[in-house]
């Protein structure tokens, strides 16, 4: 079954995307910022969805999006942007690092499974 | 003072004339003044609380004697020195040695003069301009972010209003740094941890993963977040060249003991309450958030972003390259 992986700094909104995955039946798991997504990808290859906050400390979302492009050469996993940044050259790095998608915060449910289904079903 | 949104500020007024009560009450209507009135029993007491004070006026006979307020006034200032005092005199030639009156107040003021009295809150308390659009847009996307994560509550915001004061609300807070081309420093949320932990049990639903206080923590984090998120989107150009930026730091100092912070800065600060109201119990709680610019305000550079039609893309939605 395909898994999605949620990478944010805050618990808060850990629990609030995770809560809502699971009610629609979607399997997940979470990592508490972007080195700990890149652990949590290589640990299990049923990740096919990432969404990921782009302000976390230790390393950043577009630096974990772009070492999984680059160092660890995963260019099939989906990765969606979770955060408060709407600026334009943020979203130009995000793409130009093989983002598929953008949403900001505040988190709504409706947008998650938007991207579910055009990503992985 | 901003032009024409209505920024306020709580004064104490330490005043036992009733003659001049009318006075003074309208000069505090007129100028955007809260007056706090107190018994003489009760002023350090209530200087230790939560007041967010702006400045005090004081008049020479609020005491027993002219000896007597200086000494009340002595202790003040030792008290809370940032909080500025403005003493009204009887008449101009009313007899006080002048250096005991410089060592606590920072000017005087007779009932039938009050100049001086516009003069102290336009240099002590309204004294930085705010730009309009700033302090709506602050309250607009506060409101937003605080109703995305209290569904449950109703959310509204109080008039804007200028402290000096010093003292945390509160047991817990959070502060974030801004920065950008036209204010550096930091903003803060403060609120009480028992009754946020009333308001979010009171959810229907909710269960605790973590120890309450984490959980509240947390959550307070991410309204933080979604707030400075919101500023940055609509206020900070990111691609205004960042390498000319100031890089000045000053240490920040807290004392839990006395609830007190210190930004290093004597300027005063932009507040804003928030109330989260649970309709059905009629519990609510109160989030004060602080913007402390104490590294940095051009406020002549401050700008509101303006998105283009592509950008347009509403909070939550998803925007797929």
């Amino acid at each position: 079954m395909a898994k999605i992986l949620i990478v944010d700094d805050s618990s808060t909104v850990r629990d609030q995307v995770g809560e809502f995955l699971t009610e629609n039946g979607l399997d997940f798991i979470s990592a508490i910022d972007g080195k700990d997504g890149i652990v949590k990808l290589q640990g299990d290859p049923n990740i096919k969805l990432i969404l990921s906050d782009v302000n976390m400390p230790n390393m950043d979302g577009l630096t974990m999006v772009e070492k999984i492009r680059n160092e660890l050469g995963n260019s099939t996993v989906n990765i969606i942007m979770l955060t408060t940044e709407s600026n334009p050259s943020m979203k130009e790095r995000g793409k130009a690092a093989g983002v598929k998608g953008w949403i900001v915060k505040p988190f709504r449910g409706e947008s998650v499974l938007t991207a579910i289904k055009k990503l992985i079903e | 003072m901003s032009d024409d949104l209505d920024l306020v500020s709580k004064v104490l007024i330490l005043d036992n004339a009733v003659e001049h009560f009318d006075t003074i009450k309208q000069f505090c209507d007129e100028n955007g003044l809260i007056g706090l009135r107190i018994h003489s029993n009760n002023v350090l007491r209530t200087l230790n609380s939560y007041v967010d004070l702006g400045g005090i006026f004081m008049a020479e006979d609020y005491a027993e004697s002219l000896e007597k307020t200086i000494e009340l006034a002595s202790l003040i200032r030792k008290t809370r020195p940032e909080l500025p005092i403005i003493l009204r005199r009887k008449s101009d030639s009313s007899n006080v040695q002048s250096d005991n009156l410089a060592k606590c107040f920072v000017d005087s003021y007779t009932i039938d003069d009050l100049s001086p009295l516009r003069k102290f809150i336009d240099d002590y308390i309204f004294s930085i301009v705010y730009p309009n659009a700033l302090i709506r847009g602050i309250t607009e996307i506060s409101v937003q972010s605080l109703q995305s994560q209290f569904k449950a509550q109703t959310v509204t915001a109080n008039a804007p209003y200028i402290v000096r004061d010093r003292i945390i609300f509160g047991e817990v807070f959070s502060l974030i740094p801004l920065e950008s081309n036209w204010c550096r420093g930091y903003m803060m949320l403060q609120t009480e941890e028992s009754i946020l932990d009333s308001l979010v049990v009171s959810d229907v639903g909710l269960q605790y993963s973590q120890t309450p206080f984490r959980e509240l923590n947390n959550l307070l984090g991410e309204v933080t977040n979604l707030i400075w998120g919101s500023f940055k989107n609509r206020f900070i150009n990111d691609d205004v060249d960042r390498a000319n930026r100031s890089v000045t730091q000053v240490p920040l100092v807290i004392n839990h003991q006395n609830k007190y912070i210190s930004f290093g800065s004597e300027n005063p600060q932009l507040c804003f309450k928030y109330t989260l109201l649970d309709e059905a119990t009629g519990l609510f709680c109160s989030i004060y958030q602080w913007f402390i610019f104490n590294l940095d305000f051009t406020p002549e550079l401050f700008e509101e972003i303006q998105t283009t039609v592509d950008d347009l893309i509403d909070s939550g939605e998803l925007e797929l390259f």
